[in-house]
């Protein structure tokens, strides 16, 4: 299981991702303090949405053939209509601010409603490109190569200075209209400039990191500042903080306990808020004290040891015993369907979106690869479909797979495996969550078992199928301690 | 009062010519303001000098916030003109207390430092002298230690005298207050009204604020200009106000 000091390591695999978080969790922050203290704190739910219709907009546009396939230049394309939609739904809000026509809260619901819709019906007329758009959308900043952190860390350190260097103007202009233009002039400047900046972080951001994450990041932190301090430098400063720590601490949960990083950061996020609420009732001391608990808390399971995983029992153990290797069960949503040389079709194949003939799926390779591995080291390897058709799928938990075996006249031992998560993420890694057990037969019992779940990296792989291949050799390296 | 014995003594040496007039900072001729082009007053001719403490009494809705915008070149003017003798910068304006959004977290030390950002470049840090600034003008108004607390923790009154010593920030040659004794306690009425006295005494500049409160602005102001029913009358006591 990774440990805290693990990911903070630059050869850690996930690294990048880890600093694309951090990048979020800095800069995000800051723009969004402006965004809840104007009171404008839907246009940080709007506009990523709004984003998003822009993303699945091009990709529908390069369905139909206006826009030129470009191969592996899909975060380019995607980047384009993020930027795109962002800045004209801007303007058209802007435009209808302007005018002073209905509510602002109205205009912003309605923009909202309508980008959610656009997204979903440009996805549903582009169906072999849903998988992309979703993932995109998703916005996995687990997978950010170094290039893109290059990228984000030139966009938002840019919007970082800004906001530094323009503080006073944008305090001004959002506090007290009045006195700006009294002091400075005409304050529009200001407000684009605040607001383009806004569109700069979440158009790419959305790209980078989906609309959920960038909206957690824009006003969780800001929001669960807001009661512990009582100066605007103050409630800056802490809200990039808090925005750094909702980023570090979510990034750790999302990799140790294997759950989706965005929801996982924006949980924590309100967490703080609620945290913040609290310390607020307490005395300064106690609420420090709560705070170094926590971490504690927190740093304490994240750096202990690991313990080390059993491998495959050797096959002496076993006697001269049949083992029963049983076709790995699927429990994703997902086919699994090994992908053919169209890319594009292959993923929606994999998510079970258009038909497809037989092919070999990960389960199947999974099971050829153990199967190879068992035998080179000495094991009766039997198959159990063999025996009787029926036993085709064969169950996973151990009361049922002991009694199906029973009831079809097996003995010996069953080899199981279930699949319970198998997502390929841009070729760069797969995360997988699979259970291995070995069933003794006559008494039920289980001689070994062993849970793989984490996040195998690909580097090498140049399409979808050959990651899940490569994640499968690395499962077996594991589970043989090889 | 000592100063209205002052004021009458400077007056009748300016009537007698042993000292030069002023100029107005800020004059008045037939101007009409409002919204969307209904006038809300209208025919305001007035000239106000530097040293002056004028008053703007009239009843809530009545027009006094928007004859101040007007002023301050917040809102054009419908008819009229107004010519102003020194830059829009050199205008302190003291709000209302109740406009300023709560949510925002500043302290009042943050809320003075505002006055000084006209000076302040972006990339610059706050200097040491505008540093030293604020700790003056916090020192006039009389609130040193409450620097450091949450603005809108404060009284009523001492919000307005931090708003004061904003509007002092820019080094001011005219003061526009809008209500500054509304909602504030009589002591703090007392403290707002001898700055404002001692303003115009001490530092020459000219006072223009505004109050439902008649009777109050009798007892301070040099000069009242009345406003009702979209319609506008001066009432010289101590100082000019007509051309």
């Amino acid at each position: 299981m990774t440990t805290l000091l693990e990911i903070v390591q630059p050869s850690y695999l996930l690294f990048p991702a880890l600093l694309g978080t951090l990048i979020l969790g800095l800069v995000c922050p800051l723009v969004g303090s402006y965004l809840i203290l104007r009171r404008t704190v839907f246009l940080g739910l709007t506009l990523p949405q709004i984003a998003a219709a822009g993303v699945a907009f091009t990709f529908w546009l390069q369905q139909t053939g206006l826009l030129p396939q470009l191969g592996q230049g899909e975060m380019g394309i995607a980047m384009f209509g993020s930027l795109a939609f962002t800045f004209l739904g801007m303007g058209l809000l802007g435009y209808l601010e302007q005018r002073g026509k209905g509510l602002a809260e109205g205009r912003l619901a309605a923009a909202y409603a309508l980008a959610g819709g656009l997204t979903i019906l440009f996805m549903v007329f582009n169906p072999a490109g849903q998988v992309e758009v979703l993932n995109l959308l998703k916005g996995e900043v687990i997978a950010l190569s170094r290039g893109e952190l290059q990228l984000l860390a030139g966009v938002f350190g840019l919007v970082f200075v800004a906001m530094l260097m323009f503080r006073r103007e944008f305090l001004l202009t959002s506090f007290d209209r009045d006195l700006a233009f009294l002091l400075k002039g005409r304050q529009i400047i200001w407000d684009v400039l605040l607001y383009l900046l806004a569109g700069l972080i979440i158009a790419f951001g959305v790209i980078m990191a989906g609309p959920l994450l960038i909206f957690g990041f824009l006003v969780l932190p800001a929001l669960a500042a807001r009661p512990l301090v009582n100066r605007m430098s103050s409630f800056l400063a802490l809200s990039s903080v808090l925005g750094l720590v909702m980023a570090f601490f979510g990034f750790y949960s999302s990799v140790r306990l294997d759950l989706p990083l965005g929801p996982t950061d924006v949980t924590l996020g309100c967490c703080l808020i609620f945290l913040a609420y609290a310390l607020r009732r307490i005395s300064p001391q106690r609420s420090l004290a709560l705070i170094i608990l926590s971490l504690i808390a927190l740093w304490s399971p994240g750096c202990g040891s690991n313990i080390a995983p059993v491998p495959v029992p050797e096959a002496k153990t076993l006697g001269e015993k049949t083992v029963w290797l049983a076709r790995v069960k699927n429990s994703t949503a997902l086919t699994l369907l090994l992908p053919a040389t169209n890319p594009l079709r292959s993923l929606a194949e994999m998510a079970g979106k258009v038909s497809s003939d037989y092919r070999q799926s990960v389960m199947d390779l999974l099971r050829e690869s153990l199967k190879t591995e068992l035998e080179q080291r000495g094991f009766r390897i039997s198959l159990p479909e063999e025996k009787d058709a029926r036993f085709a799928a064969f169950p996973a938990d151990t009361g049922t797979a002991v009694r199906v075996a029973r009831e079809g006249k097996l003995s010996g031992f069953a080899f199981v495996g279930e699949i319970r998560r198998w997502e390929v993420e841009a070729q760069k890694f797969v995360r997988v969550f699979v259970d291995f057990k070995l069933i003794r037969i006559d008494d039920g019992a289980v001689l070994w078992e062993r849970r793989i779940q984490r996040a195998v990296p690909t580097p090498s792989a140049t399409n979808l199928g050959q990651a899940s291949a490569d994640a499968v050799r690395d499962i077996v390296r594991e589970l043989f301690a090889l | 009062m000592k100063y209205n014995r002052d004021v009458d003594e400077i007056n009748s040496a300016r009537e007698s010519g042993l000292i030069p007039q002023p100029l107005p900072l800020v004059s008045l001729h037939d101007v009409s303001v409002g919204y969307d082009s209904a006038p809300v007053v209208q025919g305001v001719s007035l000239a106000i000098y530097p040293g002056s403490l004028i008053g703007l009494a009239g009843p809530n809705g009545s027009g006094k916030t928007t004859l101040f915008r007007a002023i301050l070149g917040l809102l054009p003017s419908l008819g009229g003109s107004i010519s102003r003798a020194c830059p829009l910068s050199n205008f302190g304006y003291v709000p209302q207390s109740a406009a300023l959004d709560p949510q925002f977290p500043l302290s009042a030390s943050e809320v003075v430092e505002m006055g000084a950002y006209g000076r302040v470049r972006s990339y610059q840090f706050l200097p040491k002298s505008e540093k030293g600034r604020i700790r003056e003008v916090l020192n006039q108004i009389g609130l040193p230690h409450l620097a450091g607390r949450s603005f809108f923790s404060l009284s009523g009154g001492q919000k307005q005298r931090m708003l004061i010593a904003r509007a002092l920030m820019v080094d001011p040659k005219i003061m526009i207050l809008d209500e500054p004794l509304s909602g504030v306690d009589e002591e703090s009425r007392k403290s707002i009204t001898d700055l404002l006295i001692q303003l115009t005494r001490e530092k020459n500049i000219a006072v223009f604020f505004s109050s439902h409160d008649l009777e109050m602005v009798q007892r301070v102001a040099d000069g009242i200009v009345r406003v009702d029913h979209g319609q506008i009358q001066l009432e010289e006591r101590k100082a000019r106000l007509q051309p």
